[in-house]
């Protein structure tokens, strides 16, 4: 990236030298022996000593590693311990005291079946393992660099996922609607929603270097689908042949070409055609009986456009001015994905150009406009639309390989294509039948969504897997390279992915089989001796406590202290912000406060600014994709839940429903308080502590009800609530 | 093997530091890091062995925002003299800038120039101030940067790339380093009125757990978010709280012994405590003597939000904080596209007197001697004009300096072409500057490193060479 500012004036002469294909290393036998690329094996299921323990396949794999290390494998929790596991596993909310008692109370010999079986179902279930999904896709609501502004209509990506978790949506279909639903699925809006995923790129609205800015977003989205689908840190190799892995640089671009003609399309209509046609044709009687006013205001803003139009021109460099100067039949296809990205910064609409005008034309215009709006009753409401990345209407342009990723420095020209160790071939690509596309990405979709692609399909498993257990079979879910870990159980990963891809990529039934296992229903307890073979827990001996992500703890708290709404989709929301935190791009913080208390995954995503509550609990920055959060424990942390203003508002909503539900009885207060916010009832040295608390605290804070919120306030900070245990 | 490849770290050889702390791989790149002092807890914020013997304790930013034209304050041009009003020679090689400005003519600089101090260092009189301690600074004139933009290159100057995601060098510095005074963060910001641009992303701590992240300073009694209790909780209160929560922690905790997680979390409440008390205290001037005020002229109403944090820098330091960045003109302040004499006499007005001061004051005190105190902007200023009496960016030569911390004062190192467009002898790329600020704080930069997408990262990206000259 470095000098390519300078180089960039002669970047169009370079282009015409470009160079032919250096002649590439061979692989090593290594490298072609490295697990990842083999194929799905399906492996038998190993023999055990202690089939008493197996509940089903899983376990079988699990405990066939763990008996060779002489390891025994815990025993299952108690019921409230999984219940609430489960709970805060699938849904992201702990369990309430109903269905803690539903389940204590049911002995038959599915209630653990039925439990499962219910969280899936819920809807909650889809947001949460959305948040899992918009983590890998650095899902954010706003631009990002400078400006930072609003993308004011991504968050139906978001709605997008959550519907599609719910959905149980195979998860072949889900990643060919992301990448290619443009092309695969024409006419079907929410594939057309989906092609959002490689919309997310951070992105700079008024860029000068726009050649720059489209190879910038070009990796992107090579890096993206690298790590995300294929488990590959592709963007090593942008520069070079990958140090480990066998990706050729090469590789890189040839993953790019998919991308090679996509642009962003910002106002998709998600509607059918019959939908379009109809609306089209109301808006032709509009625009023909308001023909005249609309010409006279376009006369009237002329200036002010024609302004706009010559400042930002005069700022691009000449390659730029020529694309946008050039006639539209002599566009190359280079030129026409220029003319896109530079579009907004040279066109702006009527009512912006309005702006500018003062004195007699202002007034003029707003006569205009008054006459204007006399015709609302005939004009047509405004298509629902989505921010999308969808083929250009060109051709391609070409791809090269590039000079340390330096768009100027254009080696020798590449085909879209697959990893040259698993096929070195340009990948066929069709032209699909309707629409624009070049057929590029569908071809990239399809290939992701084979059922024999080594790749794809055990990331996926992999990351449920991990999600489950904070830890993957894969250490590092997005790199299974040479640098990332190697399986620690390859042949339940095999034969997970194959069950996977034969039970039709349904990722409910993955879940369904994960939490019915033994493995899974593990307690937490430790074991010296197991730890002393294998302190990582890379061998699952017992289950792993962790604490619970930022947004699991705020819907949590929401959950237990009766303030959470659970009103679905939608856009962003704005829950306060501490006092002194300032947001470029504007945080419109919500006053009505059931709209803030809703479900954390809402929350308005600001890239430079996440929400401070989330930040200090490691929700990952959105300028990358994610595959796997941090875990801190800070200082940070502790003011946050101790002092934010929200939470001990919280904790006094907490506290009136503890005394509402309870009565007067100071011990059944305790009591109350402790199954809302542990699920569980208090020991007796614990109802005694509160109580002793509870009196002290008296002497301080003079009343009760202040004391009750403390208690409360301090419960929702305390270790037990915080983790998934 | 692995250490001949151009992105190096050490084999894998410690059981991992971090695990207890979340991430696997940052145990990776933490044990691989620190050759020597085995960790021994899951405290990310522990204080950590250099690599080296470091010359700074601390670093002092001085953030320039918007650009502070080299041209006319540190690297006189007598060409600009003679080029006034001409275009500017093809020889020089034309830029594509910000503002498409490159075709304009030449601006000479209106400043009158004087060699100052013992070592003749040149400093216009826009910093009659700083250059009183001309002889306390290495000024570095053959900088050179990537980014066109402000938000591109504020984010460069901060993290190493244009585009966001990088830990910032703050961040890397207390990941490397850990930190000294628990009670304080270890990297501070400051801004002074208006939002810097990029915002957080520039003190982010990327892909490196959130700790590091740096901590912006609010203005007022109450530095850090969430630093005091809530409304009508009292001190009392909050720390009987704090006592029925360590019991049920603890109680909870009996039979979970090995998992230091917990423990953690029972001690960064202690800590948080600790810290209401003393961030409070940290930023409390009433008990700094009207001399020391008056040497950060805080009683000039102009001069008061920077001299503040310029006090408050000294104070921060003296308190253990090793990174504290300030931002002077923040949101583009120094961004003379036009009328460069009123907005420089403004910024530079501003901050040559308090600068000055901390110099001083940190001199006064022995703290000069362990602390690196760096100036400048994110670029410098075009050596032609934009609209007649403003300048354009300029990332391909401009200007910062260093004091203190022991780097060779009194000299002026590398130089850019006659006009001061590009820089030309010993150009140093924002990578060096990081290099080098690392370097004084202990730190190799190729060895501080950390596992992220399969590449061991580090905040030089795959570049970086010490300024040599400051060590000679």
């Amino acid at each position: 990236m470095r000098k390519s500012l300078i180089i960039i004036g002669i970047a169009v002469a370079v282009l015409a030298l470009a160079g032919t294909e250096p002649k590439q290393k061979e692989f090593t036998a290594m490298q072609k022996r490295w697990w990842a690329f083999q194929p799905i094996s399906k492996p038998a299921v190993p023999a055990v000593k202690n089939q008493a323990w197996v509940r089903n396949d899983i376990d079988a794999f699990i405990l066939a590693k763990l008996e060779a290390k002489g390891i025994t494998p815990n025993a299952p929790a108690d019921k409230i311990t999984l219940l609430r596991r489960a709970s805060l596993d699938l849904t992201g909310l702990p369990p309430t005291p109903d269905e803690v008692q539903a389940f204590l109370a049911d002995d038959s010999k599915d209630a653990w079946l039925k439990v499962v079986d219910r969280l899936l179902s819920s809807q909650r279930y889809g947001e949460r393992w959305a948040r899992h999904w918009l983590d890998l896709a650095r899902y954010s609501d706003s631009e990002g660099f400078k400006a930072d502004e609003t993308r004011p209509n991504i968050w139906r990506y978001r709605d997008y996922v959550i519907r599609s978790f719910n959905a149980d949506k195979p998860y072949d279909r889900f990643v060919k609607e992301q990448i290619a639903g443009d092309e695969l699925y024409p006419g079907d809006p929410q594939a057309l929603v989906a092609t959002g995923f490689s919309r997310h790129f951070p992105d700079e609205s008024n860029a000068r270097n726009i050649m720059q800015r489209r190879q910038e977003l070009l990796q992107d989205v090579t890096d993206v689908v690298g790590v995300t689908f294929m488990g590959l840190t592709m963007g090593c190799a942008k520069c070079h042949d990958h140090k480990f892995d066998p990706i050729l640089q090469k590789d890189y671009y040839r993953l790019q070409a998919f991308f090679a003609n996509t642009r962003i399309e910002d106002s998709a209509a998600l509607v059918s055609t019959e939908q379009k046609q109809a609306y089209q044709q109301k808006r032709t009687v509009w625009e023909e009986q308001t023909k005249t006013i609309r010409a006279e205001i376009a006369k009237l803003v002329e200036p002010a456009r024609k302004q706009f139009y010559k400042d930002g021109y005069d700022k691009f460099p000449p390659e730029i001015q020529a694309a946008l100067d050039i006639p539209a039949d002599q566009r190359t296809p280079f030129q026409w994905h220029m003319y896109y990205k530079a579009k907004p910064q040279v066109e702006i609409t009527d009512e912006a150009a309005a702006k500018k005008l003062k004195g007699e034309p202002l007034k003029q215009y707003k006569a205009l406009n008054a006459q204007l709006a006399k015709f609302d009753s005939i004009k047509p409401a405004d298509l629902p639309i989505a921010q999308t990345m969808i083929d250009n209407e060109s051709e391609a342009p070409k791809t090269h390989v590039l000079s340390v990723a330096n768009y100027a420095v254009p080696q020798y020209e590449v085909e879209p294509g697959f990893l040259s160790i698993l096929d070195p071939a340009p990948a066929a690509i069709t032209k699909p039948a309707a629409g624009n596309g070049s057929g590029r990405r569908s071809a990239l979709a399809n290939w992701l969504a084979d059922p024999n692609n080594p790749l794809s399909t055990r990331v996926m498993v992999n990351r449920v897997w991990h999600y489950h257990f904070g830890r993957g079979i894969v250490g590092t879910p997005s790199d299974f390279g040479v640098m990332g870990e190697r399986p620690s159980q390859p042949e339940l990963l095999d034969y997970l992915t194959t069950n996977f891809t034969a039970n039709g990529w349904s990722v409910k039934k993955l879940h369904r089989m994960i939490l019915l296992s033994a493995t899974y229903q593990q307690s937490s307890n430790y074991n010296e001796a197991a730890a002393k073979v294998d302190p990582d827990n890379k061998l699952f001996w017992h289950f792993q406590r962790r604490r619970l992500e930022g947004e699991t703890v705020r819907d949590s708290i929401l959950q237990v202290s009766g303030a959470l709404n659970t009103k679905m989709y939608g856009p962003g929301i704005f829950p306060p912000l501490p006092p002194g935190v300032i947001t470029r791009g504007g945080w419109n913080t919500e006053k009505d406060t059931s709209e803030s208390n809703r479900r954390s995954v809402y929350v308005f995503v600001r890239r430079n600014t996440r929400y401070p509550m989330f930040e200090s609990f490691d929700m990952p920055d959105t300028h990358e994709s994610c595959a796997r959060r941090n875990n801190t424990v800070s200082a940070g942390q502790a003011l946050e839940l101790m002092n934010n203003e929200l939470v001990l508002g919280w904790a006094k909503d907490l506290a009136k429903r503890v005394q509402n539900d309870a009565g007067m009885s100071p011990a059944s207060q305790v009591e109350r308080a402790w199954k809302l916010v542990y699920a569980r009832a208090p020991q007796a040295d614990e109802t005694k502590a509160a109580l002793d608390f509870l009196q002290q605290h008296d002497q301080i804070t003079g009343n009760r009800q202040t004391s009750m919120i403390d208690l409360c306030h301090m419960l929702l900070n305390s270790n037990e609530f915080l983790h998934m245990n | 093997m692995l250490n001949k490849m151009k992105h190096q770290w050490q084999a894998r050889s410690r059981r991992e530091f971090f695990t207890q702390a979340g991430s696997g791989l940052a145990g990776l790149a933490f044990s691989s890091m620190l050759a020597e002092a085995a960790p021994k807890s899951a405290d990310p914020m522990e204080a950590r062995q250099p690599h080296h013997k470091p010359m700074a304790k601390s670093v002092i930013w001085l953030f320039m925002e918007g650009g502070p034209s080299h041209v006319d304050l540190f690297d006189p041009k007598p060409t600009l003299d003679k080029l006034d009003g001409k275009p500017m020679p093809d020889s020089f090689g034309r830029p594509i800038t910000a503002m498409g400005t490159a075709n304009n003519t030449i601006m000479r600089s209106k400043r009158q120039w004087k060699q100052h101090g013992q070592s003749g260092l040149w400093v216009s009189d826009w910093y009659p101030h700083i250059a009183q301690h001309a002889d306390k600074l290495a000024v570095i004139r053959s900088c050179k940067a990537d980014g066109l933009n402000h938000v591109g290159s504020v984010c460069q100057m901060n993290t190493g790339d244009i585009l966001a995601g990088r830990p910032s060098l703050g961040a890397w510095t207390t990941y490397g380093l850990g930190s000294a005074n628990r009670n304080l963060p270890t990297f501070v910001v400051l801004l002074d009125d208006r939002e810097v641009i990029g915002g957080p992303k520039n003190w982010s701590s990327g892909f490196l757990p959130a700790t590091y992240q740096g901590t912006q300073f609010r203005t007022g009694d109450t530095p850090i978010l969430h630093l005091s209790n809530p409304k009508g909780v009292s001190k009392e209160q909050q720390r009987s709280k704090l006592n029925f929560l360590k019991e049920i922690n603890e109680r909870w905790s009996a039979d979970k012994q090995e998992d230091t997680d917990l423990d953690a979390r029972v001690r960064a409440y202690e800590l948080a405590y600790q810290m209401q008390a003393a961030g409070p205290e940290a930023v409390d001037l009433t008990r700094e003597s009207e001399a020391t005020k008056k040497l950060y002229a805080l009683e000039d109403p102009d001069l008061h939000a920077f001299g503040r944090n310029c006090l408050l820098a000294r104070r921060l330091v003296e308190r253990g904080v090793r990174f504290v960045e300030l931002y002077c003109g923040s949101g583009s302040g120094w961004d003379a596209h036009n009328n460069i004499e009123g907005n420089h006499s403004k910024w530079c007005r501003v901050s040559d007197r308090p600068i000055a001061g901390l110099l001083t004051d940190l001199q006064s005190r022995g703290l000069l001697d362990d602390t690196l105190v760096v100036w400048g902007g994110e670029f410098g200023r075009t050596p032609f004009n934009e609209k007649g009496d403003g300048r354009d960016h300029n990332p391909w030569g401009f200007t910062i300096w260093m004091a203190g911390a022991g780097v060779k004062a009194g000299q002026a190192i590398g130089t850019t072409d006659e006009i001061g467009l590009r820089a030309v002898d010993s150009p140093y790329h924002v990578h060096d500057i990081h290099a080098t600020i690392l370097h004084t704080l202990g730190l190799n930069h190729e060895r501080t490193t950390y596992m992220h997408n399969g590449r061991a990262e580090r905040p030089t990206l795959t570049d970086g060479k010490l300024i040599k000259e400051l060590f000679a």
